[in-house]
């Protein structure tokens, strides 16, 4: 057994485990931490696939998330609010069938698919991001300055608005 | 040790992987038992105190004795608190502040992974730790440790921008996020002579990152009731430490590699028979003595201070220093 399949093997049982005990905690806080695991593991599964620029962005992106929506979790919810064990009976039936109605339909797309042969790359080339720079900034570049353009109008949003609610009171 | 990553999985490289991994834990350890000793000496010194000498021979025994008594202290828990990430937290605390070492190239042969983004790889680490901070505010059930994990959380997330900011200045200069090559991009001159702007951010900010004076709100329970770890003793109050004294260790050596140029020879004095480790840790251990230095001159700053001092002072002077070096660096190319 390759250190790699037992990696891989260890990193998607974390990965599903994580949004398994997300989707059954009942407290808000336990469900962010699980989901933290989810995301964190996504990334040793981007390492796996060499991506390791989009392993750390993952990271970067999505822990600094989790913090944020823990502090939210904590401040608008009460400290010992407890989610409702959940609907029973018929309900549950009916979310069980539609479930396995579409895992069977991912199962059998994924399984008729023809993937196209992976790209090969330089075995353990330095660094990958110098080719995503280059490709952003030659053939992506206005998708990228658009997507500039958007985060920058929310910032600006977000200021307004937090503006607005002070002055008001 | 580089090679041994390229092998196929056996038994041997395995069992390699994990003594290194327990040599460089001992390695940590042994340097925050001294960190810990010689910041109270010198401190000591700079009061007109003499410091711990009670201990073994100058007091050199102070810190084990110290740890051994924290060990051996009962591990309470408040009753309410939350069993399982109150116990999670320390963990989570500690965990990144030990994987961010994996990357630092020590010197030109010792190193544990030679990632392509090196830079990015300690920051995204590190920005776990808050997660932990955050869960141990909230685990113990007490309003005290929640407020001051929520101010430690606003603190390490806001100092965290301008501290990616004032690197990638250097970045720039390099033209890459390899530790390794960073490294080698400062034979001429190191980078804390032209960058010396992005420099001073990243010291401001690291201090604030590591929770040391004069950025310590955690530790202020003369004023506000200490921080997030305020229902912790005994083992898991000894793993925040740990955790910060060992982010000090990776964050010394960051400041080596990135602006004092890794384990290249000081002054031209290449030509003396000294491996790369001495320069690289006499580099490393005068970071640390300026974390002493600082923390026996500077008083604290201010709960209502801290916040806009990251956003309206150091952001616009990082975001400056990017703009400068972009420009100079594009006039050297004649692009401009």
């Amino acid at each position: 057994m390759s250190g790699t399949f037992a990696a891989f093997f260890i990193l998607s049982l974390m990965t599903i485990g994580g949004a398994v005990f997300m989707i059954s905690f009942t407290r808000v806080v336990h469900m962010v931490v699980s989901l933290g695991v989810t995301f964190i593991s996504i990334a040793g599964l981007f390492i796996l696939l060499d991506a390791e620029f989009v392993a750390v962005s993952q990271i970067l992106v999505y822990s600094g998330a989790i913090s944020i929506l823990m502090l939210f979790g904590i401040m608008l919810t009460k400290h010992n609010a407890v989610e409702d064990e959940g609907s029973k009976g018929v309900n549950r039936f009916f979310a069980f069938l539609i479930v396995a109605v579409f895992f069977g339909l991912c199962f059998y797309g994924i399984q008729n698919t023809i993937w196209p042969e992976p790209a090969q790359t330089a075995p353990n080339a330095p660094s990958n991001v110098e080719q995503i720079g280059t490709e952003v900034f030659t053939k992506f570049v206005i998708p990228f300055e658009l997507l500039s353009v958007l985060l920058l109008v929310a910032l600006v949003g977000a200021i307004i608005m937090a503006k607005k609610e002070s002055d008001s009171e | 040790m580089t090679d041994l990553l390229q092998q196929s999985t056996s038994l041997w490289n395995v069992s390699m992987f994990i003594v290194a991994a327990v040599v460089l834990l001992l390695v940590v350890l042994f340097f925050v038992t001294y960190a810990i000793y010689f910041e109270r000496k010198v401190i000591g010194w700079m009061q007109l105190r003499t410091g711990p000498n009670r201990v073994g021979p100058l007091g050199l025994l102070q810190t084990v004795v110290d740890v051994t008594k924290l060990l051996l202290k009962e591990d309470t828990r408040p009753k309410d608190a939350d069993k399982a990430l109150y116990a999670l937290a320390p963990v989570l605390a500690y965990a990144p502040a030990f994987a961010v070492l994996a990357v630092m190239p020590f010197s030109e042969t010792i190193q544990f992974a030679d990632l392509g983004i090196g830079v990015l790889y300690y920051m995204a680490l590190s920005s776990i730790t808050v997660l932990g901070v955050i869960t141990a505010g909230w685990a113990s059930n007490n309003k005290y440790s929640l407020i001051g994990g929520m101010r430690s959380a606003a603190q390490m997330i806001s100092y965290e921008v301008p501290l990616v900011m004032s690197v990638l200045g250097v970045i720039l200069m390099t033209g890459s996020m390899n530790l390794r090559e960073i490294v080698e991009a400062q034979r001429d001159i190191w980078n804390v002579i032209p960058q010396i702007l992005g420099f001073c951010v990243f010291i401001v900010a690291a201090q604030a990152e590591l929770n040391r004076t004069p950025f310590d709100l955690p530790e202020a329970e003369s004023e506000l009731v200490a921080g997030y770890h305020v229902e912790y003793s005994g083992f898991r109050f000894a793993m925040f430490m740990l955790a910060e004294y060992v982010y000090m260790f990776g964050m010394g050596s960051l400041v080596t590699i990135l602006f004092l140029g890794g384990w290249l020879a000081p002054f031209g004095l290449d030509f003396l028979p000294i491996p790369g480790i001495v320069w690289f840790i006499l580099k490393f251990l005068l970071y640390v003595f300026f974390q002493f230095w600082i923390r026996a001159t500077m008083p604290r700053f201010r709960a209502d201070q801290l916040l806009p001092f990251a956003w309206k002072g150091l952001l616009p002077i990082a975001l400056v220093n990017i703009l400068i070096t972009a420009v100079v660096i594009s006039f050297q190319n004649g692009t401009l």
